[in-house]
């Protein structure tokens, strides 16, 4: 497969609409989504196997060192859902993450003009924030179903941002994989229940296991087309509500300020 | 050994390999990204991360780590990819210890107290000025002829820090050196010395086919936490091996077997003895367990042969029927049965057993009849069983020790409490010391060490701790202003164990044995010093031989110039920069006891043959020879062979206690005590008492705390900071608690509120409620309170977003001080209690 940046890329660099590979002038943000999906060359995805799940959360805290996010912010997380009756629990395990949806609906409210501050990279698929840009709006922040976004107040233009800090979330360490290193979340995991690549290559491990399990993702019918895959969460589309006769109880260290969740 | 980080498989149909260690190799490999860690970038910048390798610390089990430092700034700990230990994987826990270094509420020079004990009045000294005054104290007591009035009590101190800082006060002429296992798992490994001799048993989870799992939550926390959960994890993903759980409740490690199978709170040991009772009236035993046998005692006669044995271990087992079990545990006879079956004909299964069995007035003998259960079945030290740990042996340099070590007898608690304290009863030792009836320190020096929050009964731990006749000094070496710290008089700043060196070992699940380091990822903060550099200053003001070193740096590095294999590797140079080494000609370890021991070996000169325990040792005296191998003090540091009716082997070697060289599981030691010699049930006293109304509390640990010492780390702490009470919602109902509701814990000692979890994730009949919570010091992100000395933000802008004000409790408030009779085990999980809405 080919790497969508170059090695030495810093991080604003790779912010920048033009792809370095390709030398492309296309203004992304502005053509839409799909039809900038259909020449994309890698899209980036995650298959978690929620099998090979414990629920440690050294996920969590790998990815809130990496980027020292601020206490109350989140961009990775592990839910605990535990359904049943005594003796026969369950406790499900579901790492969560921005889906990095081919339709985001983020992207489609973004205010900014002309450039959206939050768009879909047309390189591999990873949906960004671009800081300079964001104005601390928040409305992707309630357009995105899947509460995978926060807002950070370390970083971003005070002025431009009203103070409210900008929109941040998950970028699948793009700083890591353009030097071909695994995503923060991925090389802890003491299950490896995570496994990152390009879909793509048909030859990539996610290709294959997402082939080969037709995996759940998360709020089918939102039509985002997440890149983010799971195994072994079938509950997840079946049509009972698991929470109609039984018991259910969801623990997350984000209940206590959020209430979306994603069912 | 392979490394299998770089390699995935999922699904069971994927064709695998096995190879030396049992790693499962998959065809596709992750190719698109090759770099699986050791190296780090910033996300801000792009920058390559200085990556250094090093050692964790935040439990004991103390992975090989890699910490990336930018600008001078420790940002990021991840695992060393090559450890064959953790294979590259990390847990929260470890992940988290990047918030130490900057803990705004770090002590960052010494302290002296000048207000009253416990009020937080402190003025700063200098250095100088404090190890003068703790080395006045000392020369004064060494003049004095009681240099055991010097009492050390640390928490955990390991390999070369063990070394160090032991070895100088062992040097300075006092033994009074206590320590906190028996709040741990002490119990087991005493049951496991009374047995198979040297503590620490592996799970070989890269070779089994089975595991069935008593009482430990293995993939939260464990001794050998990471090492041994995630080829665990990767055994249940890629092998389909099942696992049963017996626990209380349904931990994340219930939640990921096969199946949970709820037993009534220290009831297991019933469970396994119908097991055993299962398997000897089926002949499940015949073949690997006849062969295994004949390593096993369980008759007085040493020389009993193999249906001898067997005849004996079915007479003993012959009432624990499955139905016996069934009435005591809940426990279904049918289940029993069935999963005794499962165990004894699954080749190989492994036995796991923890806190759940052990932390019980009978945990001695639940880990006996484990042991006992894997012996009838022959699953034991063999690929895939229980097997015999390895760690790492380095040859540290010596440091002499006083000519006369005198000690103060408090560390092994009240006169005949204990059979065999051989971890030391730690949560007595406050008791003993307010008892006085054996003497009181004139110093006590805490290290890692946190009395008041880590024993049972605070509210008298706190009493006792403040009482300046009781302790007229108290020196506390912490990097924190914990829970204990707040009671000292003089505080030194210990450095994180992400400033300092060691030279570690903890042990290998590949039975081979990694030799690892641990070097500081940054420059200590402010005047903070690692307590093992400041001993060679102590000693120095001594007149203390600390041998060939000059600080722990140097030791260290004497430790890898001296050390076979490492030495050849590259020495302190190569350590310093890969961190981790082992051998790669190493053979797994495995049967340690049914190696054929020479007639040269065991007929040399100064070799007696014991024959009342069939032992071969070297007796010092005539008299030794006359008191026999049993009665002779500290024999077991002169066995060298067990002779067996088929020959001399070298058998489980004893440590610690008098045991023969056999799997000792028909013990003259225990007998001696009083005990039944054969791993027997013992009903818990409490538990015999209890009314209608009372429930069992017991005690967990959760997946992203350790115990004490990870509530300063603020990412841990948003994950995990309030602990609820887990009841089930039939015992709360007949209580007319709701989930969600205030209630109140009332044991014999005192009580507590809390809140309530009302979850099925519980049997019936008890109460959980976790550690980790409840500081009422350890800065502010454990507690909400600040170190007193301590105003500023020091650089963390986060402070001001923290958004829990929760902080949990503690549950130690209301459980009591209760050892094991026979090993001193803390009983954590016996305490009777009722509980009530608010």
């Amino acid at each position: 497969m080919t790497t969508a940046f170059a090695p030495t890329m810093t991080r604003r660099q790779m912010l920048k609409r033009v792809g370095a590979a390709t030398a492309s002038v296309t203004v992304v943000a502005a053509a839409p989504i799909t039809a900038r999906a259909a020449k994309q060359e890698v899209r980036y995805a995650m298959v978690i196997d929620t099998r090979r799940c414990s629920g440690c959360q050294a996920c969590s805290v790998a990815c809130k060192a990496e980027f020292e996010v601020p206490l109350g912010g989140v961009r990775s997380w592990v839910e605990h859902i535990e359904v049943g009756k005594f003796p026969n629990v369950e406790r499900r395990m579901l790492p969560r993450l921005c889906n990095q949806c081919s339709e985001p609906p983020c992207v489609e409210v973004c205010p900014t003009e002309p450039d959206k501050a939050t768009f879909k990279r047309e390189e591999d698929g990873i949906v960004v924030v671009d800081d300079s840009l964001c104005i601390g709006c928040a409305k992707c922040l309630e357009a995105c179903p899947y509460d995978a976004r926060f807002m950070n107040p370390f970083k971003g233009d005070p002025v431009k941002t009203k103070g409210n800090g900008v929109a941040d979330k998950c970028d699948f360490c793009m700083h890591r994989i353009s030097q071909g290193l695994q995503p923060s979340c991925v090389n802890t995991c003491q299950g490896k229940a995570r496994i990152f690549g390009d879909l793509n290559d048909p030859t990539s491990a996610v290709a294959k296991l997402v082939e080969e399990f037709e995996p759940t993702v998360l709020l089918r019918e939102k039509k985002t087309k997440p890149s983010v895959f799971y195994i072994g969460a079938e509950y997840l589309e079946a049509k009972k509500d698991p929470k109609a006769d039984q018991y259910f109880r969801l623990d997350t260290h984000r209940n206590e300020r959020s209430s979306k969740r994603w069912s | 050994m392979l490394n299998r980080r770089n390699f995935l498989k999922l699904g069971a149909a994927a064709a695998t390999t096995t190879v030396a260690g049992g790693a499962s190799l998959n065809a596709h490999a992750v190719k698109d990204l090759p770099d699986w860690g050791n190296k780090g970038f910033s996300p801000t910048t792009g920058k390559p991360r200085q990556a250094i390798p090093s050692a964790c610390w935040q439990c004991v089990t103390r992975c090989a780590n890699i910490g990336y430092v930018e600008d001078g700034r420790l940002v990021k700990i991840e695992s060393n990819v090559n450890s064959i230990r953790t294979e590259g994987v990390m847990c929260a826990k470890g992940q988290g210890a990047v918030n130490h270094t900057y803990d705004p509420d770090r002590i960052l020079y010494p302290m002296q107290r000048v207000g009253e004990r416990g009020a937080g009045e402190w003025k700063r000294i200098s250095w100088d000025e404090a190890l003068d005054m703790i080395a006045a104290r000392m020369k004064k007591n060494r003049d004095a002829g009681t240099p055991e009035k010097v009492a050390f009590h640390y928490g955990r101190m390991k390999a070369s820090h063990s070394k160090t800082i032991g070895g100088f006060f062992k040097a300075y002429g006092t033994g009074s050196i206590g320590n906190h296992t028996a709040l741990c798992e002490g119990g087991k490994w005493t049951a496991q010395e009374l047995t198979w001799g040297g503590h620490y048993d592996n799970w070989d989870f890269d070779n089994t086919k089975f595991v069935l799992n008593f009482g430990s939550n293995v993939l939260e926390t464990h001794t050998n936490h990471i090492p041994t959960a995630h080829r665990l994890l990767w055994a249940m993903a890629e092998k389909g091996v099942e696992m049963v759980t017996f626990d209380v409740r349904f931990s994340n490690t219930a939640a990921k077997s096969k199946e949970w199978v709820p037993v009534k709170s220290g009831t297991d040991g019933a469970v396994i003895a119908a097991m055993i009772n299962v398997v000897m009236s089926e002949g499940l035993y015949k073949g690997d367990g006849e062969e295994f046998l004949k390593y096993t005692r369980v008759t007085e006669d040493v020389n009993a042969d193999v249906p001898t044995k067997i005849a004996a271990i079915k007479a003993h087992v012959k009432d624990y029927t499955p139905d016996w079990a069934e009435k005591l545990s809940g426990v279904p006879a049918s289940k029993i049965t069935a999963l005794a079956r499962k165990f004894a004909t699954t080749k190989p299964a492994v036995l796991v057993s923890y806190r759940g069995l052990v932390c019980h007035y009978n945990g001695n003998e639940g880990e006996r009849l484990a042991q006992l259960l894997c012996a009838v079945t022959g699953q034991m030290d063999k690929p895939g069983t229980r097997m015999k740990a390895v760690g790492a042996g380095w040859k540290f340099p010596k440091i002499p020790k006083a000519k006369k070590v005198k000690k103060l007898d408090i560390f092994d608690g009240f006169p005949g409490q204990v059979a065999y304290p051989t971890h030391h009863v730690a949560e007595m030792v406050l008791p003993m010391i307010k008892d006085g009836r054996n003497g009181r320190p004139d110093m006590y020096v805490m290290y890692c060490w946190t009395p008041t929050y880590a024993n049972g009964h605070v509210g008298e731990a706190i009493e006792i701790l403040k009482d300046e006749k009781l302790m007229p000094f108290v020196v506390s070496v912490d990097p924190f202003y914990g829970d204990s710290t707040m009671y000292a008089d003089l505080i030194l700043p210990d450095t994180p164990f992400t400033e300092r060196w060691t030279a570690e070992d903890m042990v290998d699940p590949a039975q081979i044995g990694e030799f690892y380091i641990r070097q500081p990822f940054t420059k200590p903060l402010g005047e903070a010093r690692d307590f093992s550099d400041v001993v060679f200053d102590l000693a120095k003001r001594l007149g203390v031989d600390m041998g060939e070193a000059k600080s722990h740096e140097d030791f260290v590095r004497l430790a890898c110039e001296n050390t076979p294999g490492v030495k050849e590797a590259g020495g302190f140079e190569y350590m310093k920069k890969h961190g981790v080494w082992h051998d790669k000609n190493a053979i797994p370890q495995q049967q340690v006891y049914n190696r054929p021991v020479p007639e040269s070996v065991y007929k040399a000169k100064g070799v007696a043959l014991d024959e009342a325990s069939g032992v071969y040792w070297k007796p010092a005296s005539e008299e030794d020879t006359k008191k026999g191998y049993v009665a002779t003090k500290g024999a077991y540091k002169k066995y060298v062979a067990q002779k067996m009716p088929h020959g001399v082997f070298s058998g489980f070697a004893p440590d610690k206690v008098n045991k023969s060289g056999y799997l000792e599981l028909w013990s003259p030691l225990l007998k001696a005590k009083g005990f039944n010699p054969f791993p027997t049930w013992m009903p818990i006293p409490e538990h015999q008492k209890m009314g209608p109304d009372d429930l069992i509390l017991t005690t967990f640990k959760h997946a992203t705390q350790t115990h004490s010492r990870t509530m300063n780390c603020k990412y841990l702490a948003e994950l995990y900071h309030t602990n609820p009470a887990w009841i089930n919602p039939e015992t709360a109902k007949a209580r007319g608690i709701y989930d969600g509701d205030r209630i109140k814990v009332t044991s014999a000692i005192g009580e507590m509120v809390t809140k309530a979890r009302v979850t099925e994730a519980i049997i019936p009949g008890v109460v959980a409620i976790s550690h980790h919570c409840g500081h009422w010091a350890y800065g502010r992100y454990a507690s909400g309170r600040r170190a007193p000395f301590t105003d500023e933000e020091r650089g963390d802008r986060d402070f001001k977003f923290k958004w829990w004000t929760d902080n949990g409790v503690h549950p130690n408030w209301v459980i009591p001080n209760a050892p094991d009779p026979i090993n001193g085990q803390q009983r954590w999980m016996d305490t009777v209690v009722k509980v009530t809405r608010v």
